[in-house]
């Protein structure tokens, strides 16, 4: 039996829960912490400032809290926090935020990111959601509650996958997936990335009241059914006096139209994003503050 | 003096220059040569005859150096302040070295063949996938899941759009697109941010313009010759018409694999 503390290398600042599962050639940075119950399987790496939930299982080879890929990085001790209960699969990455873009990246509770996954600075996957193999994620992006990416999805800077939404295989996200809908492309973008239906699975997944689910349907319908400018058909559907999940779909759509390129985000170039402001620890605040240009 | 985790494992051949940082669980080959001020992460491997240049960081379980399975040592030469990403694999050449230059962001998951040769200051980003002897040339950048075939040449200041499959060989300033790869304007955002005029911009536009129209392979022959036989060319236009005229670089003549090009870069 090998002694385990040679095959590890876990610094002595780390904050490690003490049911939490370190395998073998885990290496565990100093201002890193896993909480109770996660269990990291082997060669995982934990750098930067990254925050490991509870209940969380990560595969061989995931490197976690590296630093950005992103040129204007200052090399701050920007953050990423994930949550509880997701399961990374074997060589996910996940960065840690920038200064320019609110300095967190945070990945939420019971998420599923299969092989290979890559999850840029600054992004945010909420609850549940769930990424096939080597879905790519760019700077800034955010993935609401629920939504689905299948395998070689890879979503742009900026672009928001919106809640139970759906992204098919080897689709190119670049602009903003509403909420409720099948977005895919096929045949190397010959069929491009478009809206191309709704996402029965996750309607059923959000398991909404009948009443709400009607309306729902009836919104998706009338905004994606024909090519008409969705500008009117939003004002329409507002104007008709929508409620619920389909008034929410249609604020999301009409924020698309205001970004740029159909990404509602870009509006927050340079700037912390309103998750970052309102996901980020009290305690860090201040720092972030400081840091911010 | 090197700074190497007592949970590395490094050969008692290899080379380390001074301030040279190893992670735990990092394996240096015995033939590695690794320059100063290099930053090998944990779990990253050099092997095979590598050299790293000065200032060089290689991330997290990259392999650096490997050979394909295929004869056994192979040779692999990185320049300067080169930033190798997790998971990046880099291929030994065997005939030829492979070469990469200065100042180049690998992101995670790029696998670069046998015998390519990368320029300066290019972007590949994540999950980008360089053939053997592939030719990209200085400030190239692709985006993700791009696939360069084995022998192609992609020009100087040419951008490779997402999912873009590049089969045969791509002019300068070029933007393309598509699978297979099509060039669908100028790489005006780079050129600008590169100090380019906008005179040269709008030059190679209007050529681009002229040049490729539509889906098809190669380039509008006409005006090619019209082109070649300008006197007053703009001289970035007159790279342009240089890398689509050569028989042996023009994409209406495939890649240059079948020409039997080396992956020699005769600028070194």
């Amino acid at each position: 039996m090998i002694d385990l503390t040679v095959i590890r290398e876990i610094a002595p600042s780390a904050s490690v829960a003490g049911d939490a599962v370190i395998g073998p050639f885990c290496v565990i940075g100093p201002h890193a912490t896993v909480g109770p119950g996660s269990v990291l399987r082997r060669r995982v790496c934990l750098l930067g400032h990254a925050t490991v939930g509870s209940g969380n299982v990560i595969e061989e080879g995931c490197v976690l809290g590296a630093e950005p890929q992103d040129l204007k990085y200052g090399g701050g001790p920007t953050l990423l926090i994930i949550g509880h209960r997701n399961r990374l699969g074997p060589r996910v990455t996940v960065h840690i935020g920038t200064e320019s873009g609110g300095c967190l990246t945070r990945v939420g509770n019971d998420n599923v990111l299969m092989d290979g996954c890559h999850v840029a600075h600054d992004c945010y996957i909420e609850d549940h959601a769930r990424l096939g193999r080597n879905v790519l994620l760019a700077g800034h992006v955010l993935v609401q509650t629920g939504a689905v990416m299948c395998d070689l999805a890879g979503a742009h800077h900026f672009t928001t996958v919106g809640r139970y939404a759906r992204v098919g295989p080897r689709t190119p996200v670049r602009r903003d997936v509403p909420p409720f809908t099948d977005f895919y492309s096929q045949d190397h973008e010959r069929i491009p990335p478009a809206v191309r239906g709704v996402h029965e699975a996750g309607i059923s997944a959000a398991s909404l009241p009948a009443a709400e689910e009607m309306e729902l349907r009836k919104a998706l319908k009338e905004l994606f059914d024909d090519e008409s400018a969705l500008q009117t058909k939003i004002e329409q559907l507002v104007s008709m006096g929508v409620e619920g999940e389909a008034l929410a779909l249609c604020e999301f759509c009409q924020r698309s139209l205001q970004g740029v390129y159909g990404r509602y985000r870009e509006l927050f170039r340079g700037q912390p994003t309103p998750e970052a402001q309102k996901f980020m620890p009290p305690q860090e605040q201040a720092t972030i503050r400081r840091q911010a240009p | 003096m090197p700074e190497i985790s007592r949970k590395a494992v490094v050969e008692k051949t290899a080379q380390l220059a001074d301030e040279v940082r190893v992670g735990p669980f990092a394996y240096i080959g015995p033939e590695a040569r690794i320059g100063p001020g290099c930053v090998i992460d944990a779990g990253a491997t050099v092997v095979g005859r590598t050299s790293l240049g000065a200032k060089c960081h290689v991330f997290p379980f990259a392999v650096i150096g490997a050979d394909a399975g295929q004869t056994g040592d192979g040779e692999c030469l990185i320049g300067q302040a080169n930033s190798i990403r997790e998971h990046v694999t880099i291929c030994a050449g065997a005939e030829t070295p492979t070469r990469i230059g200065d100042d180049n962001l690998i992101m995670i998951g790029c696998q670069i063949g046998r015998g390519a040769v990368i320029g300066n200051h290019c972007i590949l980003t994540n999950c980008t996938q360089i053939e053997g002897l592939a030719r990209i040339d200085d400030y190239v950048g692709t985006s993700a899941f791009t696939f360069v075939a084995a022998g192609a040449h992609v020009g100087s200041y040419t951008y490779i759009a997402g999912y873009a499959g590049v089969e045969t060989n791509v002019p300068p300033y070029a933007m393309v697109q598509g699978f297979p790869a099509r060039v669908r304007g100028v790489n005006s955002n780079k050129l600008r941010r590169c100090g380019f005029g906008d005179e040269d911009i709008r030059a190679l536009k209007e050529a681009f313009r002229d040049l490729f129209n539509g889906d098809a392979e190669g380039p509008d022959a006409r005006a090619l010759r019209r082109l070649e036989a300008d006197g007053s060319l703009n001289p970035h236009v007159r790279r342009v018409v240089e890398a689509l005229g050569d028989k042996e670089r023009s994409p209406s003549h495939g890649n240059s694999r079948l020409g039997g090009r080396t992956g020699e870069d005769p600028r070194r």
